[in-house]
């Protein structure tokens, strides 16, 4: 391979979007119960795990990287379906994953008011429980993602979701129609 | 901040010096957490049980971590080991963040402080976020803001005083008016009255000279109230913009530039015209409203007791429905502004979209947006029109009431009443009428009271801040030779974050320095400490042997010169640019100094020469001519430190070429501290200053630094990789084995 070749292939090394085969990783936990990797005969310390595309799949396209000696971020590659990992590695990939991507989940809306200084205060049932969140700017942290995926993002950066909003009551559906 | 929020199950607040809930734990599961903090030890406990118990240097260091969704509590060794402590929802993230930023404190000085200095971040009233407020604007007393923002009126009271005697006049010559009409109506219109044309004729005058010295007031009114108003407002604008230039950078870099030009504008036109159009309002229409009432029930209480009783119950029905039509007015507007917004994005992308073939796409979103807009607007349009006759007649029920218990009475039908004549009840209604329009206003004070009352906080707020960069008594104008020292320096710009840890270094005065690191490592705070856009958080920097803070901010910011990578050219001309640090440069030094900066050809090639306006933030220049421009200023001002932050970052390298030597004009025999990503260019530097997550890991000259092969050494190793990766991947493009064109 001379030189031009070998610097060909650096170049799609970088481009290409390297889908890892889940068989070859090991992900397990470290002492601090930080999730670490083995893969390739190389031990990578607390990798970071993202999901790409969060609101529309939770289990596919995740990125594995890891932050080198530089503190420079590297991608190792990215887990197509994470169903194709082993029971075992899923169950600890799905918990650190819904943990960093912790969101309640909206599933009832008692009222809306609107201090008209640009905040509203909602009341809702989540499935963490319920809670009356604050909005701030609620044009922009109130809103439909799509026609179904209501997303909010309360003044403290606290984030919920409703993924469905025609799985709401007609009572929450009425007052909620006011607002988005 | 109290960090002394919650105790344990079965355990007492007193236990501890620190206690905060938490509320995720294990699998991201809700759970009844708290971490607490003795002298000795902090403990973890889940539903009141112990569940962990550390040593506080059982880590090197602790860090808040945010995730998406929530955030943790880590403790630290060294770069590799980590262990997450407890971890919470967003909301308590300050908290904790705050109490990492004691415990480390701690570790690095032995001294545990037992009480958190910064603000609470929340209203403790209404919970809503404080953001760069010291107090809350929406539960702050009214009544204070309100009388501050009255006593701005002081010194044009004599004015303002004539506007408010004009309306009252005005108003009680309103009340006349409906006597004469009672006069005209009872003594010439029924029964007929052809004898007497004279006092007709008197009526008709009178009528006659009310409109005309209601003119007159109007205009007297309008002249004061405008006077008033006008100078008002400038003084607000003024006071605030003056103030908000006196501020530090802490604080105003808490607020957006967005933000303070609406405090400018915005907020204080709000105040003008609330004072002078509702401040003189409230006036009027309460005393009227007072003096109505008054006639009114001396004419016949139990009439104006049907006018005026059902209004408390309707006022609170039409304040409700007020409600409901606003809502849907704001939902039919944000409706309206998407789709104004997609047409905006289309028509702004229509080579994107021509390109990428994707009109139907776009028509079918537009068709979208358009029918939804539509049909939000229909709908307010709807409610507006159920709603409003309907209320306005709610409010009005009360003449309806008087008007047929009033015809009763002239007719004679309710002897228990008495009687009325026709006259009478013409002027009673008229007054009813009069009564509607001041409770019509009443209604809405509330809802505009609430929002300037919002406005005059947040100007109050600039106008009463105490800037925490300010020069001290006994300050001093120094004479700056060159030397800089720091000494033992921390900071950060948020108060649980550190930038820089344990700085010291001297820097010689006439020498040049280079200041290197990854992004983050805390080089651009370092250069803001020496101009003393902050102060320093612990240790002291000193300029030839004096505390910066004893110098007075403009002897210091008047000797340091500073070229950025994004220069700011302000609108005007470039010889008023060029001149901008030193207005009473003569026009000679102002061509030496464009000349040392290799600025003088290009500017005698503009067609206006010095005198060419550069435009909204100099866009009529190349980057290359701005950044000259920035350097003519910069060696106009003299400085005997100069500072460049990346100040060739952005040039092609020819452009860098003739820049370096107008730079090195400019630095020659001046403390120089240069920040730069191309190492290439701080080769020079007498010596390097490398930081590394914000502590100073090295120092030296360049060759010592390589030879040293430390963090200097890979960071220039690696630098040198992606360059020439970078050119492989050019020459790859411009060169294709196959000999076809290559892809942009």
């Amino acid at each position: 391979m001379d030189k031009e070749e070998i610097l060909m292939e650096e170049k799609f090394e970088i481009d290409r979007l390297e889908i890892l085969d889940c068989s070859k990783l090991e992900f397990y936990k470290d002492s601090g119960n930080f999730i670490s990797l083995k893969y390739n005969g190389e031990d990578y310390f607390n990798v970071r795990l993202t999901r790409l595309v969060p609101f529309f799949s939770k289990t596919t396209y995740i990125s594995v990287a890891y932050d080198n000696k530089e503190n420079e971020f590297v991608e190792l590659g990215v887990i197509k379906d994470m169903k194709e990992l082993s029971e075992e590695q899923y169950k600890m990939i799905d918990e650190y994953l819904e943990y960093k991507y912790y969101m309640p989940e909206i599933t009832k809306i008692y009222s809306i008011k609107d201090n008209n200084r640009g905040f509203i205060f909602v009341d809702i049932d989540t499935t963490s429980g319920r809670k009356t969140i604050c909005i701030r700017d609620w044009y922009s942290n109130f809103r439909m993602l799509t026609e179904h995926l209501l997303y909010a993002v309360d003044v403290d950066g606290n984030k919920y979701c409703c993924n469905d909003i025609d799985t709401l009551d007609k009572k929450s559906l009425a007052i909620l129609e006011i607002f988005v | 901040m109290n960090l002394l929020l919650k105790a344990p199950k079965g355990h007492e607040l007193s236990e501890y010096l620190f206690s905060l809930p938490f509320n995720l734990y294990g699998k991201a599961k809700k759970v009844d957490g708290t971490l607490s903090v003795t002298r000795q030890n902090i403990i973890v406990y889940i539903d009141g049980e112990e569940r962990d118990r550390y040593e506080f240097d059982d880590f090197e260091e602790y860090a808040c971590e945010q995730l998406i969704g929530c955030s943790m509590m880590v403790g630290k060794i060294g770069d590799r080991s980590q262990k997450c402590l407890c971890a919470f929802t967003q909301d308590s993230f300050i908290a904790f963040a705050e109490l990492c930023k004691i415990i480390n404190h701690y570790l690095t000085t032995g001294v545990l402080v037992e009480e958190s200095d910064i603000d609470e971040p929340k209203c403790p009233k209404c919970g809503l976020p404080l953001d760069s407020f010291t107090e809350c604007p929406y539960c702050a007393s009214k009544v204070k803001t309100f009388s501050k923002l009255f006593a701005r009126l002081k010194p044009y009271k004599g004015a303002f005083a004539i506007a408010i005697l004009c309306t009252v006049i005005a108003e009680l010559l309103n009340v006349v008016s409906p006597m004469i009409n009672q006069i005209l109506i009872d003594d010439y219109v029924w029964p007929r009255n052809q004898s007497n044309w004279a006092g007709f004729a008197v009526l008709c005058l009178s009528m006659f000279v009310l409109i005309g010295i209601n003119t007159l007031l109007d205009w007297a009114n309008m002249k004061a109230s405008f006077y008033v108003s006008l100078n008002l407002g400038q003084d607000l604008r003024q006071d605030v913009f003056s103030k908000t230039l006196d501020l530090s950078m802490s604080s105003i870099s808490k607020k957006t530039a967005g933000d303070l030009i609406n405090r400018v504008s915005n907020d204080a036109n709000k105040l003008q015209s609330f004072l002078t159009d509702n401040g003189k309002n409230a006036v009027v229409r309460i005393f009227s409203l007072i003096i109505v009432a008054i006639i009114m029930f001396t004419m016949d209480w139990r009439l104006s007791l049907m006018a005026i009783l059902p209004i408390p119950v309707v006022a609170l029905i039409i304040k409700r429905a007020y409600n409901t039509i606003q809502m849907y007015y704001g939902r039919s507007w944000r409706f309206s502004n998407a789709h104004s917004k997609l047409l905006h994005d289309a028509l702004d992308g229509i080579r994107v979209v021509k390109t990428c073939g994707t009109e139907e796409l776009e028509i079918e979103k537009y068709t979208k947006a358009s029918y939804n807009a539509a049909k939000a607007s229909s709908k307010a349009e709807v409610v507006w029109y159920m709603i409003w006759p309907a209320s306005d007649f709610l409010l009005t029920i009360g003449n309806y009431f008087v008007l047929y218990f009033g015809a009763m009475m002239i007719l004679s039908k309710l002897p228990a009443f008495g009687s009325f004549t026709l006259g009478e009840l013409s002027r009673f209604t008229s007054y009813v009428g009069m009564l509607y329009t001041p409770l019509r206003w009443l209604l809405q004070l509330p809802r505009q009271l609430a929002d300037v009352s919002v406005s005059a906080s947040k100007v109050f707020e600039i106008l009463e801040e105490n800037t925490d960069v300010r020069d001290t008594e006994d300050c001093v104008d120094l004479d700056i030779k060159g030397d800089i020292e720091f000494d033992n320096v921390y900071f950060g710009y948020k108060v649980y974050n550190p930038v820089l840890k344990d700085i010291n270094i001297k820097l010689e005065q006439g020498k040049m320095y280079g200041i290197v690191g990854h992004s983050g490592a805390g080089k651009s705070t370092m250069i803001n400490l020496i101009l003393r856009l902050y102060d320093v958080t612990q240790g002291k920097i000193t300029i030839d042997g004096v505390d910066i803070r004893k110098i007075s901010q403009e002897s210091l910011r008047s000797q340091v010169g500073v070229v950025l990578q994004e220069t700011y050219l302000f609108e005007g001309t470039v010889l008023e640019n060029i001149t901008y640090a030193k207005p009473d440069a003569t026009f000679e030094e102002v061509v030496q100094a464009a000349k040392i900066a290799h600025c003088h050809e290009f500017i005698t090639k503009l067609p206006d020469g010095y005198n060419t306006r550069v435009g909204n933030k100099g866009h009529t220049l190349s980057g290359g001519e701005r950044q000259r421009v920035a350097i003519a200023r910069a060696i106009l001002h003299n400085p005997k430190i100069i500072i460049l932050d990346e100040a060739t970052a952005s040039l092609d390298t020819e452009t860098e070429r003739q820049i370096q030597e107008g730079l090195a004009e400019l630095c020659r025999g001046r403390t120089t501290i240069a920040i730069a990503h191309r190492l290439s260019t701080l080769s020079n530097a007498d010596s390097l200053i490398v930081l590394d997550k914000g502590r100073l890991v090295e120092t030296g000259p360049h060759d010592k630094l390589m030879r040293h092969k430390g963090v200097y050494y890979e960071l220039v190793m690696a630098q040198r990789k992606t360059t020439k990766m970078r050119e492989a991947n050019i020459d790859a493009k411009e060169d294709p084995k196959d000999g076809a064109p290559a892809m942009a």
